[in-house]
C-alpha cells in the first residue's frame, strides 16, 4: 500500500492507495487519514478486501487505539464494507455517516462502534483542536453523500467527485489536466445522476479556499487543477443513461 | 476452529431449522386430525364412546408438540446467531493476523496485539456457548420424541376403538392412520435434527 503525505503541518493528511496486492477485479480506492496529536480520522477506509493492508499501513502512522473516528462518504462497499472488522479492531471509535444510511450500513456489522448520524445538511467533526466540515454532496453519486472540508489544510475530500478509472499504479497527483479528462468523463456522466445536484455542489465549493481536491478513486488535484476541475465539471452534462 | 467447520455448522443449523419447520406442520396436522376425530366421535355417539377421550389426548399431544417445537425453534435461532458471531470472530482473527504479518516494520505494529487477543478470546467463548446450546437443543429434541411415541400408542388404541364404531369405522380408522403417520414423520424429522446436531459436536475439521 502506497502512503503519501498530502499535508504536513501541525497535523497530517496521509493518503493510502495503489496497493500492488489488491485483487485484480476490485476497483482501486484512495483512503485518507487525518492524524492529530492524539486522535485520527479515517476517511472512507475501504472494502473488506483492503482491510489488512490498509490497517497495516496506518500502523506506520498511528496505533490502533488512537484511531478514534471513521467517516464514510456514502454506503458503497468500496467505501465501508470493512466496517465489521474496524468494529472489532476499534471498539471505542465513532462512525460518522449519513443518517439516511444507518440501517443499511449496520448490515456490515456495527456492534461496538458508535454510529454518529449525519443529517442531510452536514455537520462537523472535531478532532483535537481542528474542526473538519462535513459538506452535503447529495446525489453525487449516492442519494445521501458527504464531502469533508478542512479549512486549515485547505483540503476538500470529494468522495467520488473527481474520481477517475485508471490502470493500477497510476500517479498520485494529476500531472496533465487535459489528458486526465478522458479518464474522468464517463465516470462522472454515468455515476452522477443529477445536473441540478452538480450545480448546487459547484456553487457551494467555489466559495471555499481549496488547495487540494482529494477524491476516493484516481488522482488528486492540486493548485490550478482545482479550478480546472471545477470548470470542467461545471460544463459536463451528467445522468446520461436515461 | 477453521472456516470449513464453521461453514458446515451453518449448513447443519439451517437444515435443523428446515426439519423443525416440517415437524411444526405435521403437529398442526395432528391437531386438525384431533378436531376431525372429535366431530366424528360426536356424530357416532354411543358407538364411538371409547374414542371420545382419545380425541382429547390427540389434541393435547399436538399442542404439546407445537409448544416444544416453538421453544426449540427459538433455541435454533440462538444457535444460528452464535454461528454468525463465531464466523465474524473467525474472519476478524484471520484479518488481524494478516495485519500483524503485513505491519512487521510499522512503528505501531504492537498495537494490533490487543484487538487480536480479544477476537481470539471471543472466538473461544463463542464456540463454548455454541457447544452448550447444542447439548441443550439435543435434550429438547429428545423431549419432542416423547409425545411422538405417545401418539403412536394412541393411534393403536384408536384403531381398536374404531373397530367398534360400526359405520364410522372407516372414518375413525383414517384418523388413527393419520395420527400414526404424523407421529412417524415427527420421529424421522427429529431423528434427522439430532443426527445433524451430533455431527456438529463430533465432526473434526481442524
Amino acid at each position: 500500500m502506497k502512503m503519501t503525505k498530502i499535508y504536513d503541518g501541525a497535523y497530517q493528511w496521509i493518503m493510502y492507495g495503489r496497493d500492488p496486492n489488491k485483487p485484480e477485479k476490485i476497483i482501486d480506492t484512495n483512503q485518507y487519514l487525518v492524524r492529530t496529536a492524539k486522535r485520527c480520522l479515517l476517511i472512507d477506509p475501504g472494502g473488506i478486501e483492503l482491510f489488512a493492508p490498509m490497517l497495516a499501513a496506518v500502523l506506520h502512522h498511528a496505533p490502533v487505539e488512537e484511531i478514534t473516528d471513521i467517516f464514510a462518504s456514502h454506503q458503497d462497499p468500496d467505501i465501508i464494507s470493512s466496517l465489521g472488522l474496524w468494529d472489532q479492531a476499534l471498539p471505542h471509535a465513532k462512525l460518522h455517516a449519513a443518517a439516511l444510511w444507518e440501517g443499511f450500513l449496520r448490515h456490515f456489522g456495527c456492534d461496538s462502534i458508535e454510529y454518529v448520524a449525519i443529517p442531510d445538511n452536514g455537520g462537523v467533526i472535531n478532532l483535537d483542536t481542528i474542526e473538519l466540515q462535513i459538506l452535503p454532496a447529495h446525489y453525487l453519486h449516492s442519494s445521501a453523500n458527504f464531502n469533508i472540508y478542512d479549512p486549515r489544510a485547505k483540503i476538500l475530500f470529494s468522495g467520488d467527485i473527481g474520481a477517475a478509472l485508471e490502470p493500477p499504479g497510476c500517479p498520485i497527483f494529476v500531472e496533465n489536466f487535459d489528458e486526465h479528462v478522458d479518464k474522468m468523463r464517463y465516470f462522472h456522466q454515468r455515476w452522477m445522476p443529477s445536473n441540478q445536484a452538480k450545480r448546487a455542489w459547484i456553487d457551494r465549493v467555489r466559495g471555499l479556499d481549496i488547495d487540494i481536491i482529494a477524491p476516493q478513486h484516481g488522482r488528486i488535484f492540486k493548485g490550478d487543477d482545482v479550478k480546472r476541475f471545477l470548470d470542467w465539471f461545471d460544463a459536463l452534462q451528467v445522468g446520461i443513461a436515461i | 476452529m477453521n472456516e470449513n467447520k464453521i461453514k458446515s455448522d451453518f449448513v447443519a443449523v439451517a437444515s435443523i431449522a428446515a426439519e423443525l419447520s416440517a415437524v411444526m406442520e405435521v403437529a398442526k396436522e395432528i391437531s386438525l386430525a384431533a378436531a376431525n376425530a372429535k366431530a366424528i366421535a360426536f356424530r357416532a355417539g354411543e358407538k364411538a364412546k371409547g374414542f371420545q377421550p382419545i380425541t382429547d389426548f390427540i389434541n393435547d399431544l399436538a399442542k404439546e408438540t407445537i409448544t416444544l417445537v416453538n421453544n426449540i425453534n427459538a433455541h435454533a435461532l440462538q444457535l444460528y446467531r452464535l454461528t454468525v458471531h463465531e464466523h465474524r470472530m473467525s474472519q476478524a482473527c484471520n484479518h488481524f493476523e494478516k495485519v500483524a504479518a503485513l505491519a512487521a516494520t510499522a512503528a505501531y505494529k504492537d498495537s494490533i496485539e490487543l484487538p487480536l487477543a480479544k477476537v481470539r478470546q471471543q472466538k473461544v467463548v463463542s464456540r463454548r456457548e455454541f457447544e452448550t446450546h447444542v447439548a441443550e437443543l439435543l435434550d429438547q429434541l429428545a423431549e419432542v420424541m416423547h409425545p411422538a411415541r405417545a401418539a403412536r400408542v394412541i393411534a393403536a388404541n384408536s384403531r381398536i376403538e374404531a373397530s367398534q364404531a360400526g359405520e364410522y369405522l372407516q372414518s375413525l380408522q383414517a384418523v388413527a392412520e393419520s395420527v400414526d403417520h404424523a407421529a412417524q414423520i415427527i420421529h424421522v424429522k427429529v431423528h434427522l435434527c439430532r443426527s445433524a446436531l451430533t455431527r456438529i459436536n463430533t465432526v473434526d475439521c481442524y
